[in-house]
């Protein structure tokens, strides 16, 4: 990268900073709510930056093991699932849906429930 | 807006022999499509609390007209259900615009305090078995009067809804697989019934006392009802509490007790499994719906955005229900 720090993550979280210690006590009871939804969009954006990739590339070096092709994505996988192309009883094929699933909730929302107790 | 909005209330009232200032219009927090004020209209010796709820006009194809949401609860009241009383109903075309005005009812709605707050320690005790009872009256609806619902088989709404998850052109594997999983299951055999479509805390009104009403029935359609029972045990809608598998405050076995104490048909937790799955996966399809709006332009919302990133919670939800022995 060519560009100066700070860096997109951390210019997020100046943003996000500057929003819970300054703005949350002014703004109007009926927009809490949704400046909170603010922060957790720029929390998703900070961590998809931050671990987007290796998640994501994680999730495919499975997924090209399973089925056997080195160019193979998401959408492929799913378009297998729809044809019934893959045995759907298959362990790793279960196995990678868990696993797809869970990369994808580190980033959206880690704090979320099933996850947390998946982890525990 | 606010003035202008009490000066329309002001006038809808009077065409219903209501007349007094509107005060203290506020909004409250509501749900992502709909705006909901609190007011009170000042009357010659005392003030009566009203609430006013407005469709937008461009909610997306599973809501109904807001309108009609105020006939079935008329409807639902009759029977002795528990829901606010209207009050005035205005169409689209009319200065209010798609909306009612409703019996203001003391009591909250916002899970978290609900979950949390002391003062409703002992009304959750028995919440979930009168969400049963409750859910099971609404059931039994003579739905003859409410011809303008939209009717569907489990059938017709399964396949309903993945064909508009395929129009996002997102392709989700674990969506794939579950729409495979729930074509082979056993819903239940009944049919015909009103199906209230978001039942869960957050649209029910609880106070210490415990339930008290049932609100926002912009889901509402006729179908088969047991889809209600698996609606409120959906993860989703735990707020948290993962272990109470009813609503984040409730045993399955409680909430079935309730129902089966008032419906002729007797449900099994096999049955509601089936439909937690379906309403795990309905309310990922709605997360895309809703994202959508704001993706294609109709309305740029950062909570629409945002909540196209709440699809992975229902896939999360979905595998630990059918791979790792979720409940």
């Amino acid at each position: 990268m060519i560009f100066d720090k700070p860096d997109s993550v951390e210019l997020l979280d100046a943003v996000n900073h500057f929003l819970n210690e300054k703005i949350k006590d002014e703004v109007p009871p009926h927009l809490v709510f949704k400046l909170r939804i603010v922060e957790n969009v720029l929390n998703i954006v900070s961590r998809e930056i931050a671990l987007g990739e290796k998640l994501s590339r994680e999730v495919i070096n499975d997924l090209r093991k399973l089925i056997e092709a080195d160019t193979a994505n998401i959408k492929d996988l799913a378009l297998l699932i729809k044809e019934e192309k893959v045995d759907l009883q298959n362990e790793d094929l279960k196995n990678l849906l868990v696993k797809l699933s869970k990369n994808k909730i580190t980033i959206d929302n880690p704090n979320y429930s099933t996850f947390k107790k998946l982890v525990d | 807006m606010s003035q202008e909005l009490g000066s329309l209330l002001s006038k809808k009232l009077e065409s219903e022999s209501i007349n007094g200032e509107i005060i203290n219009l506020e909004p409250l927090t509501g749900g992502a499509s709909k705006e909901i004020w609190k007011f009170e209209v000042k009357l010659k010796d005392k003030s009566e609390k009203y609430i006013l709820r407005r469709g937008s006009g461009i909610e997306g194809p599973l809501v109904i007209k807001t309108s009609d949401e105020a006939l079935i609860q008329k409807t639902v009241r009759k029977l002795g259900a528990l829901v606010p009383e209207i009050i005035s109903v205005s169409s689209l075309s009319e200065p209010l615009g798609d909306s009612y005005i409703m019996k203001f009812v003391e009591g909250e709605t916002i899970a978290r305090k609900i979950l949390r707050d002391t003062e409703y320690k002992n009304a959750l005790l028995n919440l979930a078995f009168e969400c049963g009872e409750s859910i099971a009256k609404i059931h039994q609806t003579d739905i003859a009067e409410l011809s303008f619902l939209p009717k569907k088989t489990v059938k017709e709404q399964l396949s309903d809804l993945y064909e508009t998850y395929t129009l996002f052109n997102q392709p989700s594997p674990v969506f794939e697989y579950t729409y495979l999983w729930l074509k082979e299951q056993n819903f239940g055999e009944i049919d015909d019934a009103l199906v209230h479509g978001d039942f869960r805390l957050g649209n029910i009104i609880v106070s210490q006392d415990g339930l008290q009403s049932i609100i926002d029935w912009e889901l509402a359609h006729v179908g088969n009802p047991l889809q209600d029972l698996g609606w409120i045990c959906g993860n989703s809608w735990r707020f948290g509490n993962t272990d109470k598998v009813v609503g984040g405050f409730g045993n399955l076995e409680d909430l079935l007790d309730g129902y089966n104490s008032v419906s002729e048909y007797q449900v099994d937790p096999e049955t509601v499994k089936a439909w937690q799955v379906f309403g795990t996966f309905r309310w990922g399809v709605i997360c895309l719906i809703q994202a959508s709006a704001h993706l294609n332009g109709t309305i740029n919302s950062v909570e629409k955005a945002a909540i196209g990133r709440r699809v992975s919670e229902t896939e999360i939800d979905i595998v630990d229900l059918l791979f790792l022995g979720g409940r």
